[in-house]
Order: C-alpha cells, then sequence, then structure tokens
C-alpha cells in the first residue's frame, strides 16, 4: 500500500476516533444527568458503540506506520492529524461551498414548494459567496498546502489521560448522585471552561511576576519557560587586598572600595553600591570608614578530582571565576581559577525581590528611585479626579434639573462632541499650551479636566433624571439656592455614580500615555505610564527589571481595583446602556 | 450612603496628601549661582564613565556652570521630543545629534548656526577649527554653508568576519572555488561565500547566515556609494534615490537575501538576535557582517578571544577591478560614514555656556580626558578599553597609540576603520535627510519583500521625499498666512456662539424667577461651555484651517488650498491606503473576535455557577491594566526566540516536534505582527464580558419560560429571545469598538518605539501616522488634514450605524 493512502486511513480513523469519543463522552453525560424524556436504554447501547467505534478506531490511527520523511520520535504512539493550511479566503470559499451543498441538499427534501425555492436561494448565494472567494483564493495565489503531523503519545501520557477522564466521569457520577440535582455536570463543564480560561487569562499575569523574580540567568531557558525562580546563595566575604568599606557620601549610606591615598590623609573612594553611583567617585576621613563585607555567590564544582564548595572572589576577564574552596576541609581556604564550565552557582528555590530595587536604581537619578514619577502621576490623577466630578457633576445638574433657553440646542452640541476623535483637536490644543507656556509641564493633561468632558455629563444627566422632583421642590420650599441645593440635596444622590466616574477618571489619568508624550520632556515631570514606555526603550533587554518595573506601574491600579471591584464593574454596566 | 462614600473622599485626600509629600528632597543648594546647562542625548551609565568624568572636570574648570544632563526623556534619535521641547520654548542648551539630521533641523531655524561662535574664538586652543575635522565629518553637520553641530565620533563601516567558521566551512569553500583563508572582496563573491556558510535546520529554518546585507550597519547607503549612487542632485532640488546604481544596489542586496532563504525568513530569524556576549556574529550565527566601529570595543567586552579578522566591505566586481564605469576611480574600496555633533537648539537659554560646554568637549584635550577617564574605568573592571574614530583627525593619531588593543585581530579592526575614513562617504546633507531615510528603509524592505520591484520601490520612495523637497522650494510661492487670522476665525466663531445664545435667550420672554434660574443655570454649565470653546470648538476650526496650510510651527504657515487632501489620493496614497487595510484588518476582525468571546464568557459566567465572583475578577482583571504596561509585557510574551517568549516556548515543545512548524516571529513578521496585536487586544476582552453578564442578568426570565412552553430548545431561544434582548449591547459595543480600534495608538507607539511601523508598514494606523507627521516631520497641516479624515469617517461609520441599527436592533420602548 502506498504510504499516502495508509496515512489518508489513519487520518480518517483518528477523526473519527475523536468524534466518536466525544459522543461517548457527551452520552455518559447525559446518562449521568437523566433528564426527562431520555432512553436510558438507547443512551446506553449508544454509549457503547461509540466507545467501541472510537477505541478501534484511535488505535488503528495510531498504530498504523505513518513515517512520511519526517523523523519519527520514539514514543509509542502517534497520533496523525491533517490540517489544511490556507489563507483566509480559502476558508470561506470551503465554507461556502460546504453550505451551498447543505443548502442544495435541504431543498432536494423539502417538503413544501415555498420551502424548497427559500433553500435553493440560499443555495444560490452560498455557491456565488463560494465562487468569488475561490477566485479571489486563485488570484491572490497564496499556496494551499496540507500540513501533516503527528502528536505522540507516550503510555505515561496516555495512562493519565485515561485516568483523568475515568476521574471526572467518577466525580461527575458521584455529584450526581449525591445531589441528583439536574444539570450538575453541566456545571462541572462549565467550570472546567471556566477554568481553563481563567488559566488562559491568568497565565501572562503569572508569568509577569515570576519574571520579576528572576535571575539573570534563568531568564533564557533552552528547555522551556522556567517558571519556578531560583536564587542563588551568597555569602559575606572580606577581600583582604581590597576591603570593602560602608561610607557615607552626600548624606546617603554607600560601600565603597579605596582608591589611593590623598595628600592631607584622606582617602579617594569609588562607590561599588548602590547600583546607580557605581564608580562615583569621593574623599573620606578614613576614620569614618568601617570594613563590611561583600556578598559573593557558592559555587560547587571539582578541584583536583574532588567535588568542593567555594565561594567566587573574583571575576576575571571572559567569564573566568576566581574559586576559594569552603570545604572539604582538608583544602579550605585554597584559591583556585575556574573555568565557567567547571563551577556551577548553588541555588535554591526563591524569590529574588532584588529585581525591585535595581529596577528602580536603574531610573535616572534625577526622578529619587521613581518617586518623583509616583508623585506626578499622583498629582495628575488627583486634579484629574478632583476637576471631572467637580465640573461634570454640575454641568450635569444643570442639563438635567434646570431650564434655561438654549438647553436643547447646548446638550445635542455636547452630545455630538462625544463623537469626535482626539486627534482633531491635538495639535491646535498643543499651540495654545505652548502659547500658554506649559509644554514641559503636567497642566496641559490636568487642567481640561476643569472643563466637563462630555461623555462623564452625560452619564451623571442620566442619574440625575432619575432622581424624584419632590426631594428638589423641597429644598426649593426651605428657600435653598441652586448651589446649595446641587450640594446639599443632589450630590449626596449621585454619589455611587461619582464614584464611578472617579474611578475611571483615575483610570484614564495613570494610563494616560499620548499626553505626557507630547507634552512632557524631563524626568522630573513626567507620569508613571511615560516612564514605563522609555524603561523598555532603554533597559527593555534585562526582562526581568523591565517585568519587576512593569509589576510596579500597575500596582496601585490592581490595588484600587480589589477594593473597588464594585465600582469597575458596576461602572462598566453603566456606560453600557445606550440603548437600555 | 454618606457611609458607602467615605472611602472615596478619603482616597483621593490620601493621594493629594501622598502627591504632596513625596520627598523633593536633595534639592540643590550650592548651585543657586551657577548656570545650569542642560544638556540631551548623553547616555551617561556604567558603561560611559568617560562623558561623565569630563563633564565634572569640565565643571571644575568652568565652576560658574553646572552641566545637567538628562538622561531619559530624549536624545538624539527621539525627534519629535526634541521638536515639542524647541517649539514650546523649553529646549535643551546642547543636544548630542546625529548628523545627518542635523540640515533637517537647520533648515526649520531649529539650531543656531556656529559659524560666529568658530570665527570669533579662532585663537581659542579648545575651540574647533574645520581644518582638523574630516572633512566629510565637518559637512555633514553643516547646512547652506553654516555650520550647525561640531563632530564628535565618526562611525565608518568594515567587513567582520569569523574565521572560525571560515576554517568549519574550508572544504565546502573550496569546493566552490573559494579561498577560506580570506575574506570576500566583491559583491559576487560574498555572494558566493554566503551561499557557501548558509546553513538550514531541519525544518527548513535559517540556523547559520553567511551574510545577512541589512544587519549590522549597511544599509542600501553602503552599497548605493560603493555603485556611486547619489541620493541628491548636486544643487540639492532634485532627489534621485531611483537611480540605476542604486537599483543595482538594491538588487545586490536582493540576491544577498535570496540566497539566505529570503527576506521574511531572515526576519525571523533576526527576531531570535540577542545583545552583549549572546551577539549572532560572536556565537557564528551570522559569518560575516558589515557593521560600525563600535564593534572591537564588544569584542574585547564580551569575546576578546574571538577569532576574526577585518577587511574594507566588499564592492561591486567592476570597481574592485577598475574597471569599466570604474576606470581610473581613485576609491577602490569605499565607506560611509555617520557620527553625532553637539548643536545648539534655537532658543537656547544658556548659548554662550552651551558653547563652552561643546568648545571643551570636542577639543583634543577634552576628547583625551573623556578616553583616558573611560580607560581607567574600564581598567577598574577588568574590562579592555578599544577606542572609536574621532571626527578630530590628529585626536586619532595620539589614540590609536595611547590605546592600542593587545590583540592584533582587534587592533588590526582599529586601524582599518581610522584608515577608512580616506575613503568616506557621507548622506547628503539636506533637510530631506530623516524622510530620506525612512523611505529608504522602507523601499528596500518592500523590494526584498517582492511586494514591488526595485525600481518601483526607489521610485515611490523617490516621489516622496520629492514632494517633500518640492514643497519646500515652492514654498516662497505660498502666500504666506498670519497666525491671527486663525485665532481671529476662532474668536469671531465664539462671538456668534455667543450671540445665537443671547438671541435665543432674547427670544425667550422670562418671567423673574425663570430669569433667576436661567442665570444660575448658565453660571453652572460655564465649565462646559468655555471648555468646549477653548478646546473643542477652537481647535476644531483652527484645525480645519491648518489642514489648508503647510506649517511647521516653527517658521511662518502658507496656504496651500486643497492640496494636503489631494495628497491622500496622490504621493501618500500608499501609505493612507496600507493604515486604513491595517485599521480594516484589526477592527474587523479584531472587534467582533472581542465581541463573540466576552459573549461566550459571559454565557458561561450565566450558568448560575459558584465562585462567579472570582471568575469575573480574574477574566476582568486583564481589562484595567495599563496599555503601557500591557503592551510590554506582551511583547515579551510574543518575543520570537522560544528561549525566552513564553508563546513560542509553548509552540516550540508542541507544534514543533508535531507538525514541525517553527515558531513566528510574531510582532516582527508582517503576517503575525497584526493577528499578535488583535491577540493582546482580547486579553484585554473583560470589560466586554461584564457588558453582556448585565445584559444576561436583564433578560427577564418570563421570555425564557414562554419560549420553553412553546417547546423551544435551547439553541432556539438563544437566538430567539436572548440576541434579540442583547442587540442594543451589540450595538453599542459594535460602534463603540469601532471608533476605538480606528484610534488605536497607544500600544503601537510602544512597540514600535516610535519608529518605522512595523515590518512592511504592518502596524501602520492612521493616528499613528497622523503622529508622525505632526510631530516627527512637523507636518501639521497634513497632520490635520487626517485627522479631519478621521472624523469625517468617524462620523459616516457612526452615522451607517445609527441607520443600520432599527433593522437589527431590538428596543424594549418602541422609539
Amino acid at each position: 500500500m502506498s504510504p499516502e493512502l495508509l496515512y489518508a486511513i489513519g487520518t480518517a480513523a483518528t477523526w473519527t476516533g475523536w468524534i466518536a469519543l466525544l459522543r461517548a463522552a457527551y452520552l455518559a453525560c447525559r446518562l449521568l444527568t437523566k433528564s426527562p424524556g431520555m432512553s436510558v436504554e438507547g443512551t446506553r447501547r449508544g454509549l457503547a458503540f461509540s466507545a467501541l467505534v472510537a477505541g478501534i478506531a484511535l488505535l488503528l490511527g495510531g498504530t498504523l506506520p505513518m513515517d512520511l520523511g519526517r523523523p519519527q520520535t520514539p514514543a509509542a504512539f502517534h497520533w496523525p492529524v491533517v490540517w489544511f493550511a490556507m489563507g483566509a479566503y480559502a476558508w470561506l470559499g470551503a465554507l461556502s461551498v460546504v453550505m451551498a451543498l447543505i443548502r442544495a441538499g435541504q431543498a432536494w427534501l423539502a417538503l413544501t414548494r415555498d420551502e424548497t425555492k427559500a433553500r435553493l436561494s440560499a443555495a444560490t448565494i452560498w455557491g456565488a459567496a463560494g465562487v468569488v472567494f475561490l477566485g479571489l483564493q486563485v488570484n491572490s495565489a497564496e499556496p494551499v498546502t496540507i500540513l501533516r503531523g503527528q502528536i505522540p503519545l507516550s503510555a505515561t501520557t496516555a495512562v493519565a489521560l485515561v485516568l483523568l477522564a475515568l476521574g471526572a466521569i467518577f466525580a461527575m457520577g458521584i455529584a450526581a448522585g449525591a445531589v441528583r440535582a439536574r444539570g450538575i455536570s453541566i456545571a462541572i463543564v462549565t467550570h472546567m471552561a471556566l477554568l481553563v480560561g481563567c488559566l488562559v487569562f491568568g497565565i501572562p499575569f503569572a508569568w509577569l511576576l515570576v519574571t520579576s523574580f528572576k535571575e539573570d540567568r534563568d531568564l533564557a531557558a533552552i528547555d522551556g519557560i522556567v517558571w519556578v525562580p531560583r536564587v542563588s546563595e551568597r555569602v559575606p566575604y572580606l577581600n583582604p587586598e581590597r576591603p570593602r568599606y560602608a561610607a557615607l557620601d552626600k548624606d546617603t549610606s554607600v560601600e565603597a572600595e579605596k582608591l589611593t591615598e590623598l595628600p592631607g590623609g584622606k582617602w579617594l573612594m569609588e562607590i561599588q553600591s548602590p547600583l546607580n553611583r557605581v564608580g562615583a567617585t569621593f574623599e573620606a576621613d578614613p576614620q569614618s570608614l568601617k570594613v563590611v563585607p561583600k556578598m559573593v555567590p557558592v559555587v560547587t564544582g571539582t578541584f583536583e578530582g574532588k567535588s568542593i564548595r567555594g565561594m567566587v572572589v573574583e571575576e576575571l576577564d571572559g567569564g573566568d571565576r576566581r574559586v576559594q574552596i569552603q570545604s572539604p576541609p582538608e583544602v579550605k581556604g585554597v584559591e583556585f581559577v575556574a573555568n565557567s564550565e567547571d563551577v556551577d552557582a548553588v541555588r535554591h528555590v526563591g524569590l529574588n525581590f532584588k529585581n525591585y530595587p535595581d529596577a528602580l536604581l536603574y531610573l535616572p537619578p534625577e526622578t529619587q528611585m521613581g518617586l518623583v514619577y509616583l508623585k506626578n502621576t499622583l498629582i495628575l490623577v488627583f486634579f484629574s479626579v478632583f476637576g471631572t466630578l467637580l465640573s461634570c457633576s454640575i454641568v450635569a445638574y444643570a442639563f438635567s434639573r434646570m431650564r434655561f433657553p438654549g438647553k436643547g440646542v447646548m446638550f445635542a452640541v455636547l452630545l455630538s462632541t462625544m463623537m469626535l476623535p482626539g486627534a482633531v483637536t491635538l495639535l491646535p490644543t498643543f499651540l495654545i499650551f505652548r502659547q500658554l507656556g506649559w509644554i514641559d509641564t503636567l497642566y496641559p493633561l490636568w487642567v481640561p479636566t476643569f472643563f466637563a468632558g462630555a461623555f462623564n455629563v452625560f452619564l451623571l444627566r442620566q442619574f440625575f433624571m432619575s432622581i424624584p422632583m419632590e426631594l428638589e421642590d423641597a429644598a426649593k420650599i426651605d428657600g435653598c439656592s441652586f448651589l446649595r441645593t446641587f450640594w446639599q440635596v443632589m450630590v449626596p444622590q449621585i454619589k455611587p455614580a461619582l464614584a464611578v466616574i472617579a474611578i475611571w477618571t483615575f483610570m484614564g489619568a495613570w494610563n494616560n500615555f499620548m499626553g505626557p508624550l507630547i507634552y512632557v520632556n524631563s524626568p522630573e515631570n513626567m507620569p508613571i505610564a511615560y516612564a514605563v514606555q522609555l524603561f523598555q526603550g532603554q533597559r527593555g533587554g534585562e526582562q526581568h527589571l523591565m517585568m519587576a518595573f512593569a509589576t510596579m506601574a500597575m500596582l496601585p491600579v490592581l490595588v484600587l481595583f480589589f477594593f473597588a471591584q464594585k465600582y469597575f464593574i458596576e461602572g462598566v454596566t453603566l456606560s453600557g446602556f445606550g440603548g437600555r | 450612603m454618606r457611609s458607602r462614600c467615605r472611602p472615596i473622599v478619603l482616597v483621593l485626600a490620601a493621594l493629594l496628601a501622598l502627591g504632596l509629600a513625596c520627598p523633593v528632597v536633595g534639592a540643590p543648594s550650592d548651585t543657586a549661582k551657577r548656570t545650569r546647562i542642560i544638556v540631551w542625548g548623553l547616555a551617561l551609565g556604567p558603561d560611559s564613565k568617560g562623558d561623565e568624568a569630563n563633564i565634572r572636570e569640565f565643571e571644575r574648570l568652568n565652576p560658574d556652570l553646572e552641566v545637567r544632563v538628562l538622561s531619559m526623556g530624549a536624545g538624539g534619535m527621539n525627534p519629535q521630543k526634541l521638536m515639542t521641547a524647541i517649539v514650546g520654548k523649553v529646549p535643551p542648551d546642547v543636544i548630542l545629534q546625529d548628523r545627518f539630521s542635523v540640515s533637517d533641523w537647520a533648515s526649520r531655524n531649529a539650531f543656531r548656526p556656529l559659524d560666529d561662535l568658530v570665527a570669533r574664538d579662532r585663537d581659542d586652543p579648545l575651540s574647533p577649527k574645520p581644518e582638523e575635522y574630516y572633512p566629510a565629518a565637518w559637512n555633514e553637520a553643516s547646512y547652506e554653508g553654516r555650520v550647525y553641530g561640531i563632530p564628535t565620533g565618526t562611525d565608518d563601516r568594515i567587513l567582520y568576519w569569523n574565521r572560525k567558521v571560515f576554517r568549519e566551512e574550508a572544504e565546502n569553500l573550496r569546493k566552490a572555488g573559494l579561498d577560506p583563508d580570506r575574506p570576500p572582496r566583491t559583491w559576487s563573491e560574498i555572494l558566493a561565500y554566503s551561499k557557501v556558510l548558509t546553513k538550514f535546520d531541519k525544518n527548513g529554518m535559517l540556523e547559520r547566515a553567511g551574510f545577512i546585507p541589512n544587519y549590522g550597519n549597511s544599509w542600501l547607503y553602503m552599497y548605493a556609494f560603493q555603485n556611486n549612487a547619489s541620493f541628491i542632485s548636486p544643487d540639492g532640488r532634485r532627489c534621485t534615490l531611483n537611480s540605476p546604481e542604486a537599483q543595482e544596489a538594491l538588487q545586490f542586496m536582493i540576491d544577498g537575501y535570496d540566497v539566505i532563504g529570503g527576506y521574511a525568513m531572515t526576519q525571523q530569524f533576526q527576531g531570535t538576535f540577542q545583545g552583549n556576549e549572546n551577539d549572532p556574529f560572536f556565537r557564528g550565527k551570522v559569518a560575516m557582517k558589515i557593521d560600525g566601529d563600535w564593534i572591537p570595543y564588544g569584542i574585547a567586552r564580551w569575546v576578546p578571544r574571538l577569532d576574526f579578522g577585518v577587511a574594507p566591505a566588499p564592492v561591486p566586481d567592476d570597481r574592485y577591478y577598475l574597471r569599466g564605469r570604474f576606470a581610473g576611480e581613485k576609491d577602490q574600496f569605499i565607506t560611509w560614514i555617520g557620527g553625532f555633533c553637539y548643536a545648539i537648539p534655537a532658543g537656547a537659554k544658556h548659548a554662550e555656556g552651551a558653547w563652552r560646554f561643546i568648545k571643551y568637549m570636542t577639543s583634543q584635550q577634552g576628547r583625551l580626558s573623556n578616553m583616558r577617564a573611560q580607560n581607567a574605568w574600564d581598567k577598574l573592571r577588568g574590562r579592555q578599553f578599544v577606542t572609536r574614530v574621532q571626527a578630530h583627525i590628529a585626536t586619532n593619531a595620539i589614540i590609536s597609540e595611547e590605546f592600542k588593543p593587545s590583540q592584533p585581530n582587534i587592533a588590526a579592526a582599529v586601524q582599518l576603520h581610522i584608515d577608512m575614513m580616506r575613503h568616506s562617504r557621507i548622506r547628503p546633507a539636506t533637510f530631506v535627510g530623516q524622510k530620506l531615510w525612512d523611505e529608504h528603509v522602507r523601499a528596500v524592505e518592500q523590494a526584498a519583500l517582492k511586494k514591488m520591484t526595485p525600481a518601483e520601490a526607489l521610485a515611490k520612495g523617490q516621489d516622496t521625499v520629492q514632494r517633500d523637497m518640492d514643497e519646500y522650494f515652492e514654498k516662497e510661492k505660498r502666500p504666506v498666512i498670519d497666525m491671527r487670522v486663525p485665532a481671529w476665525l476662532g474668536l469671531a466663531g465664539m462671538i456668534v456662539g455667543i450671540a445665537l445664545l443671547l438671541s435665543n435667550y432674547r427670544r425667550h420672554r422670562l418671567g423673574p424667577l425663570a430669569r433667576h434660574e436661567a442665570r444660575w443655570a448658565y453660571l453652572f454649565v460655564l465649565p462646559w461651555l468655555f471648555g468646549f470653546l477653548v478646546f473643542t470648538l477652537g481647535p476644531m476650526i483652527a484645525s480645519l484651517f491648518f489642514s489648508f496650510t503647510q506649517y511647521n510651527v516653527l517658521s511662518d504657515a502658507r496656504w496651500v488650498g486643497a492640496k494636503n487632501y489631494q495628497d491622500f489620493f496622490a504621493y501618500d496614497k500608499q501609505n493612507m491606503a496600507k493604515a486604513f487595510m491595517n485599521i480594516l484588518y484589526l477592527g474587523g476582525i479584531g472587534v467582533p473576535l472581542g465581541l463573540f468571546s466576552g459573549l461566550a464568557v459571559a454565557l458561561l459566567l450565566n450558568q448560575a455557577v459558584r465562585g462567579m465572583r472570582f471568575y469575573r475578577t480574574t477574566f476582568y482583571l486583564p481589562a484595567i491594566v495599563p496599555a503601557v504596561a500591557s503592551t510590554v509585557l506582551w511583547m515579551w510574551i510574543l518575543n520570537a526566540d522560544p528561549q525566552r517568549g513564553l508563546v513560542n516556548a509553548a509552540w516550540n515543545s508542541t507544534l514543533t516536534p508535531w507538525f514541525g512548524l517553527a515558531p513566528p516571529g510574531w510582532l516582527s513578521v508582517e503576517q503575525w505582527a497584526k493577528p499578535s496585536l488583535i491577540v493582546m487586544g482580547l486579553w484585554g476582552a473583560g470589560s466586554g464580558m461584564v457588558l453582556w453578564l448585565a445584559g444576561l442578568k436583564g433578560v427577564p426570565t418570563t421570555l425564557y419560560e414562554a419560549a420553553s412552553i412553546d417547546g423551544a430548545s435551547p439553541w432556539q431561544q438563544f437566538w430567539a429571545v436572548t440576541m434579540p434582548q442583547l442587540s442594543p449591547i451589540v450595538f453599542f459595543s459594535t460602534v463603540m469598538g469601532f471608533i476605538g480600534a480606528i484610534q488605536q495608538f497607544d500600544s503601537i507607539y510602544v512597540i514600535t518605539k516610535g519608529e518605522g511601523a512595523g515590518t512592511n508598514d504592518s502596524l501602520l494606523v492612521p493616528v499613528y501616522h497622523l503622529f508622525t507627521n505632526a510631530f516627527t516631520y512637523f507636518k501639521m497641516g497634513y497632520a490635520s488634514a487626517i485627522a479631519w479624515l478621521l472624523f469625517v469617517i468617524i462620523l459616516i461609520l457612526t452615522l451607517i450605524q445609527f441607520r443600520l441599527a432599527p433593522r437589527w436592533v431590538h428596543y424594549e420602548v418602541e422609539r
């Protein structure tokens, strides 16, 4: 038999097997749930048949020799798979042709003349679409290739799969038996689907966090992604030749080494830590210095045939390291130069928290480890929220509760500005702020919020409308002015809506990127969102630091979300009632 | 009610307190008397101590000055920041600027000419003197006969070849009639070598590339200069990008890509490249490359024992043998140079101090002390210091002796870089330098992808550049617009508006109470009214006005009529079409996919499951992650390198062994860039999910009961009950989704870093195009026209959607 034919048979058998297996699982679920009006006997028979077919077909598909030039991995079974690799047009064309055939078949089977007509016209339309798409496909000259491959199934995976399936069915059985509630298996399936979804949505987060705690060497791994971060063990080491000193420079404590002695008894010191000041020099009085140990990594390796454990006392050119042996005792204290392959760092599972301060230390010094970014963002957020709440609520109040000539026109104008893309006003607004001398300040980012955005006004107006008139009338009768009515009677009524708007504005201001990109130049005035992009540009290659910085940048938002989740989710719902 | 909202007030108060209390400690006290010179573009850090030491030295010599380097925030290669700073009248005092773009800035009067200062200080030993510099380097920083920048370093390009790879393949090279002991010298030789040295893995993917024409730092400029092409006519008025010489050079590059499996595969291969010690050339993944004078330093630092050789970059065969067109040519080999220079932006507050800074930094004394400091620093860290070529001729002679590397091959590389300076060419000093660069990159890409022939691609680029040149030379003919006109127009608009309102007000006969109410109401809507007039209506009118002008903010605006709009269909047709096709792709696939996935999750969650809060939180969480942070995260997740990128790691352990499919390069590959962006968007689909959920909860159960009594299956119930009830949400989400998709910007800017728009413009979108035109080329007029086009399109889309809505949207209350 030709291998091509064998391959086709194998594939067909596999697909049949999968479908039969799915049907068996479905019938099993139905048996367990026992929906009313179901024939138990028939279902059982169907289940048995499907399971049999599935078993035979999958076995057949798995065992047929399917080596078509592809190197075969030495696993037990390979399930052959065939897939058409083709462009969107080809897929659409194939779909249309299939639909046309189905509709044509239905037309042939139809009972009434009307039905025949309707089906036929549908078939014609699908057919036409098929011709168009296939024509486009031919025209685009995109190749249609058949992907042939195989999914290896080793014995252990097979056993695990079977066990898993058995377990699931067993669990479903117990649940069905215990509760006897209809649809419990559906609930289980739902949960499964939701859990899978959670996993898909959660994995990027998990990866972000894990990566932010990784050591440099775990960032790239040949055998897949490292999910368990490890940290190198370090021990204190006092270098007799180049001692390290703790010192004070410009009122901050640093660790430094001596460069030279200056005339007058002072020493010229060079900073070794923290990172952002490495290499800077200062003069110090030798009396004020205190010797401190340096933390060096612990390694294991072999020395003269013995396995040893030692510490790296010096990093040499070209990746070599000078190692001082700590154990076994007979060679303790011996130093030797080790090739990077000869020794291996001792590491244990743990989180490398150092990435976080390191990421901040790499920021420009004038940002004071990112605190300036935080300050700017907080100022921006505060004024934006304050301005939006104040201006939008008062404008919305006027539009909802007060009568004045021109109200209708003005409100229509307000609504129509919602459609205006920000790009249209971007350039002239830039020129206006330039005229005001506000480039490289935060003003252009928050001052406009004091002038009531259309969307928020619209939303608050809806809220004001739902408040009973009586409240306001009572206040008026008591002699309240409009301002007082607004402030003391109306505002308390719409606090939930204000909370939602506050949160949106918070998010908008925190995430604002284009604004700072255009208006802010110096780090002193930069908010966090922009700083993240700059960090990506400058230190993006250092994945762990980047992730640590990104985590810090999104942390406040996440915290806010967990405390005010209700408003976030209500808020989205509020916005959605365009038509309701 | 009260207690419920207390937290928000508290949070706000805390925010303000935190914001104001955040320390602004360490305010300089002793610097009050000193003038502060602000410098952009210098990257200070652990690896560049020379500059830092030099700055301290300068400060010591000039006690009245204080130098402040803004390390992050701007720099030579981010023109947008520099331009907004100059335009916004807060420019730095000194900028370290890429020389080839100097003329661009000079033509816009953005830099201060330095001739007067150079002439004035001729007797000052520190002051730069033109004759002490390589003419090519000096001229590159000049424009129309005036000096705008003082060159610092200068980088030329030579061929690096990995001897180890050559030795390994010696047998095969000999078989092909090539000598494995020497590098290629001509174009045809390098292609032959590349063919032998290139290796593919069992899946047909590149494992080692012999020679990638545009990897390292060669560009079309290298090959075109070698072939005697010039990009601008001698009089500076015509762009000659599409000369036969340039076409030949481009054809050579395409041949070079064909030898190694084509451009697309190479792009993907390059997507896995890393830097530092894992540099593909060091690792032998690329056997030969043309690169600049920064490479010896990297070799000395990362792979001091690398067995490599250097040679002048291969030239056209005829040039090498000095025959045909090249007979009598004096340069057998050719390289091109670039480099940076110090310039003073127009409007700098302390030009005199800035000049003193520049003088010191570019003087021989300054250069030497810079390098000595760097040398001392590198020694201290156990590294070897290798010099780079200086634009100052005398300095090179000194440093090549003083800092001669101990390894002979690194020393040879440094020496060859210095020697090749005598055969150097520069990119034309023209005000369209940036545009020419961008368009040449685009042309190379399109030709290499075989979307166009070399001639077509170059012709397109040439047209685009030519148009800018014409615009510039013709601008004298266009009438100057007094910028007060749009201001007056805006004001007039406002007055008319107010007058209309007033007349409306007059027509109503109001009683005293009503008048009292109306006045209060006007007071209340005043914030909006003011904001609308100043930040919406005024700018709208102004922007409409600008769209009929040519305006770069620094010089006068000129009236060009509908030219900007005509350009959509003329020279910028392809970019605009591409931008809108991309949006169609992103919106047409992304929006429905987002709707669908949101609905699917919501339907699952609507099954009255336990732990719904947990699920809802998890699905919603990604929606609140800041766009910039999530893009950065996804750029890593989609990293092409299977050892680093999450998706490709998974792909490599499943699909590759199963089907033999190599993982794609995602964002760096044309076909996958947009799908990647859509996936990023889907991750944040949680907000849609919440909306659907609310809608589903709002469907009255009586409807389902009625339907099931009528015998409707769950499927029928879904289509007949659920969907019509949800149709307003579908409608709302579609409209908002499309409007959002059209205005996509943030994530694309983060991905592209503001340079280019992805491979073959695969990520070019209208707002990004607008932004580039406005803030990179500073074509405010054209950008305004794009903005208006966008506005009209959004308006039409929305109207169509509202018009179609009644056909399928079901409202509970008929309207």
